[in-house]
């Protein structure tokens, strides 16, 4: 799914490079197509996994939407998940509507507090910024926990579930569906000269406001889309889980995503996609192996975030675009060498 | 030899700026480095004082190699920096940002010494002693930076662009404050492009073009080369 | 002169500052009429500590631009020393009672809080940070966040793997009677806790302005480059501030234990709660870390009373978004050094 930019396309791959997609990105998604049917991935706690998997490489896709390219780590992202799926549960428990429509409406109201929080959050930048979602963040968790004759809060809220069956087949796929919707969507958006835009104003906001780009409008779309696939993503969380408590706006899931997508790397949307499956993968071994040391999973995300941003800033996308550039610079010096 | 610079090669991040460059400056010299602007002054004298870690070559000072070591060392032992943005603790007072100077000497009467010392030499700073150092102007702020970087007690001092902004009195006041330095025995390298002054002052001279060293001699033979006529002094 | 000065007086008291504090005087002044003096006692006791706290987030950014979100967990360090510390000692005097073991077990207890975060300060920066200081000063605003992020999962799983997921606490001091102010009894624990923040307090006011290490850390805040450049160690400073920002964290969690109970995620609130306290006062503003820890720890205690538990993290999370949004430098406009922004 590498983007890259300064080869001619043709055919197949030109086709596949104007959907953010490469020939790899491809195999990939028949990858991951084709992956819980074959032994020992078919178990259904596997199933589960790669579900867990496919969950968090779609938020991380949309946390680095506008973490990576405008520069605004959006610390209360959880919050906007939960906001997503308390508003799909609620929808459908009370309407009786059914959840694959609800989620929408989950992803709207998402959408609709991150065109606020992008409005309101205009002028502030940096740490301001970061501790500002994460106050947001904060309070709604604390509104959830709170107003309990609408959300149940601790006790936890009942959801519908989107399928009848007992297989969590249906569901991967579906989570499969939107984390691809979500990488397509947001990868067109940067492909465009939205992406430059976001890209001017992440890394000089001065610089951009004075060549024309105008960082209100920018922010805030930005900022919206991020939270519509939070909040769709959020809404499949509840009907997948079939129950909803407050602790899925903790700041320790917006953690989770973060790590991800900084392993992923910034900058690169299928970043979060490569780093999620074996990463989430890992963990779920790791804590179903040493179930008597609990937490040693978390302990593990922690050091390995550490370990990244001292040694490894870039993440596994700037690991790939290494290699590429080197193979690139050393087909080069072969090209001139036979010059001479 | 108190300062031996050989095929220094440095720059920042993949970007080089200098190219073997080699300089050497002995005990009690008022050496000048003059250059236009963007030659690559600056790095030299960061490659020198240890902020930035040359990419090649060796740099020694007082016989020993000082290539990689960091810049409150070589402070320590006896090389003192005045940059050109100064770096002045904008939050002190005058007489803090003095006391920082000395803070390395532990003798506290040599730092009395050195401080009445200074004082003498920019006797406008003891006037605002306890005025903070972002409240200075320009010409104040240039002789803090040399007070302090006076009172370690360096053998030698680096000083890039002491003219840079100032009215003419101030720069005579600082240029002479520096020969007067030099008389009493401490070894000067003086970044300049104020040509005309800075080779009435120095002994010799380094021209630096491109990264590159292009001349080098007496300054009063400089002055009378037709490269440097032509091109610095317009002449 | 005095005129001048009065009306320098009068100017403030009309700033956001001035109108924030005499507001908080006065409220103070109102739920303790309404409510009882305890308000106001547990105000005393709690503000100060989270003054503390926010004094060592603030110094870790003003000195090192690092933006802790693992404070707390230095908290919950202090608080789990403590524990270790106070609740064997206290165990042997059930069954050996001595006078003097009883006096100095709290003081034991929280001066080795204060020493194990003292060292675990030291050993963050020289195990993580000096090491990205060598590597990479690019992004390092952002890369230093997520790395506070991850140390806080490390220490916060850590103690659930080794010490379990329980409270571990001490209910009490000093087995003394409480002190009687006019009709109010306020225990003497509660008394000694607040006089402990203000000396450390004051401490930390002393070594700033007036001696050579402090001269020192701030030498380096405002200039690294200078500070190497007259020869100051700066990695040893660095440490240094790393130290004295996590022993005050841990001074704080050691001396609330007998109120806050150590378990995984106690450090959580405290955190909250100082960077409630430097938004509003302001990014960097350490002076302000004082009246604005009163503020918080009114504030808190006011919505708990008045509202009823857990209310206490919304309502002034609301309060502070709007600050932020009106605000953005706090509320006595302290001039921001713009690496915040980027
Ligand atoms: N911090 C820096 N990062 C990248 N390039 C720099 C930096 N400082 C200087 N340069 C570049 O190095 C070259 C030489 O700069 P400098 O040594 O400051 O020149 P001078 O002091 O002679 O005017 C210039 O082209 C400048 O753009
Ligand atoms: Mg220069």
């Amino acid at each position: 799914m590498t983007q890259s930019t300064n080869e001619n396309h043709t055919g197949l791959s030109g086709l596949l490079n104007k959907i953010c997609l490469s020939p790899l990105g491809l195999l990939g998604i028949v990858f991951l197509f084709f992956l819980p049917l074959v032994p020992p991935f078919n178990q259904d706690y596997m199933i589960r996994w790669l579900i867990s998997g496919a969950i968090v490489a779609a938020a991380a896709i949309s946390f680095d939407f506008s973490a990576g390219y405008l520069g605004i780590v959006n610390f209360g992202y959880a919050a906007f998940l939960g906001l997503g799926g308390y508003t799909s549960a609620i929808l459908s428990n009370t309407l009786g509507i059914s959840p694959f429509i609800t989620i929408f409406f989950g992803a709207l109201m998402a959408a609709t507090l991150g065109v606020l929080t992008g409005i309101v959050s205009l002028r502030l930048r940096g740490m301001f910024a970061i501790c500002f979602t994460w106050f947001i963040g904060i309070a709604l968790m604390g509104l959830c926990m709170k107003w309990d004759w609408l959300t149940r809060g601790p006790l936890g809220l009942q959801c519908t579930p989107f399928f009848e069956s007992n297989s969590s087949l249906p569901n991967y796929y579906l989570i499969l569906a939107i984390m691809l919707l979500t990488y397509l969507a947001l990868g067109l958006m940067i492909k465009s000269n939205y992406g430059l835009a976001f890209r001017a104003i992440g890394q000089n906001m001065e610089a951009a406001m004075t060549s024309g780009v105008h960082p209100t409008k920018y922010r805030v779309i930005n900022f919206t889309l991020s939270c519509f696939f939070a909040g769709l993503i959020g809404g499949f969380y509840a009907h997948y889980y079939g129950i909803l408590t407050p602790e899925l706006m903790h700041t320790q899931k917006t953690v989770e995503v973060l790590v991800i997508a900084y392993i992923g790397g910034r900058l690169s949307l299928w970043g979060g996609i490569v780093a999620a499956f074996p990463f989430i993968f890992a963990m779920e071994l790791l804590r179903s192996s040493l179930s008597d040391l609990p937490g040693i999973n978390l302990i593990i995300y922690g050091v390995f975030l550490i370990a990244i941003m001292v040694y490894y800033p870039g993440g596994v996308a700037f690991f790939f675009k290494n290699l590429t550039s080197r193979k690139i610079r050393r087909k080069e010096m072969q090209q001139a060498s036979i010059a001479q | 030899m108190l300062l031996k610079v050989k095929n220094l090669n440095a720059g920042y991040g993949f970007l080089n700026v200098l190219w073997d460059v080699s300089l050497n400056i002995g005990k009690g010299e008022f050496v000048a480095l003059i250059g236009p602007n963007g030659a690559g002054k600056s790095t030299v004298m960061k490659s020198i004082s240890g902020l930035l870690p040359p990419k090649s070559g060796t740099i020694t000072f007082d016989g020993q190699v000082i290539n990689n070591q960091d810049c409150a060392v070589n402070c320590r032992s006896g090389l003192s920096y005045i940059s050109e943005e100064l770096n002045l603790f904008t939050g002190m007072t005058i007489l803090e940002n003095l006391e920082m100077g000395a803070q390395m000497l532990e003798d506290k009467n040599k730092a009395r010494e050195n401080l009445d010392f200074v004082f003498e030499l920019f006797p406008r700073l003891e006037e605002r002693i306890s005025q903070y150092a972002g409240t200075l102007s320009g010409g104040e702020r240039k002789m803090l930076a040399i007070a302090r970087g006076l009172m370690s007690n360096p053998t030698m001092v680096l000083v890039d662009e002491p003219s840079l902004g100032l009215a003419p009195q101030v720069t005579d006041e600082v240029f002479n404050a520096l020969r007067l330095l030099n008389r009493q025995g401490l070894t000067i390298l003086l970044v300049e492009q104020n040509v005309t002054k800075t080779l009435k002052f120095s002994s010799r001279a380094y021209i630096l073009e491109k990264g590159k060293v292009v001349l080098e001699g007496p300054s009063s033979e400089l002055i009378t080369n037709d490269h440097v006529r032509k091109i610095y002094l317009g002449t | 002169m005095n005129n001048s000065r009065s009306i320098k007086a009068v100017e403030w008291l009309k700033s956001s500052g001035g109108i924030t504090v005499t507001c908080t005087i006065l409220v103070a002044l109102a739920v303790s009429i309404h409510k009882g003096p305890y308000v106001l006692v547990n105000t005393l006791v709690t503000g100060g500590m989270w003054a503390l706290m926010a004094i060592g987030v603030s110094l870790l950014f003003g000195v090192m631009n690092i933006s802790n979100f693992a404070h707390g967990e230095y908290f919950m360090i202090g608080s789990l020393t403590a524990y270790y510390i106070m609740h064997p000692l206290k165990e042997y005097l059930l069954e050996t009672p001595n006078s003097f073991l009883a006096f100095i077990t709290p003081v034991l207890g929280i001066a080795g809080a204060t020493l194990a975060g003292v060292i675990a300060g030291i050993l963050t920066d020289k195990l993580i940070f000096a090491q990205l200081r060598k590597r990479n000063r690019e992004g390092w605003l952002l890369n230093c966040f997520l790395i506070t992020i991850g140390l806080s999962i490390i220490l916060i799983n850590l103690h659930m793997l080794i010490f379990g997921n329980t409270f571990k606490g001490v209910v009490n001091y000093w087995d003394v009677p409480s002190l009687a102010l006019g009709d109010v009894y306020v225990s003497v624990d509660r008394v000694v806790v607040f006089f402990i923040a203000m000396l450390a307090i004051l401490f930390f006011w002393y070594l700033m302005m007036y001696t050579t290490l402090g001269k020192k850390i701030r030498a380096v805040a405002q200039d690294e480059n200078g500070a190497r450049m007259v020869g100051i160690p700066v990695n040893r400073v660095y440490s240094t501030t790393f130290a004295l920002a996590c022993g005050f964290a841990a001074l704080a969690g050691g001396s609330l234990l007998f109120m806050f109970p150590s378990y995984p995620t106690v450090g959580i609130a405290p955190l909250y709660n100082s960077w409630f306290i430097i938004i509003l006062v302001g990014f960097g503003n350490v002076a302000g870390a004082v009246p604005g820890g009163f503020m918080i720890a009114l504030f808190q205690v006011v919505t708990r009373t008045y509202m009823g538990e857990g209310w206490e993290n919304v309502i002034p999370m609301f309060l502070i978004s709007a600050i932020l949004i009106f605000k953005p430098y706090g509320i006595f406009e302290t001039k921001v050094r713009s690496v915040w922004e980027q």
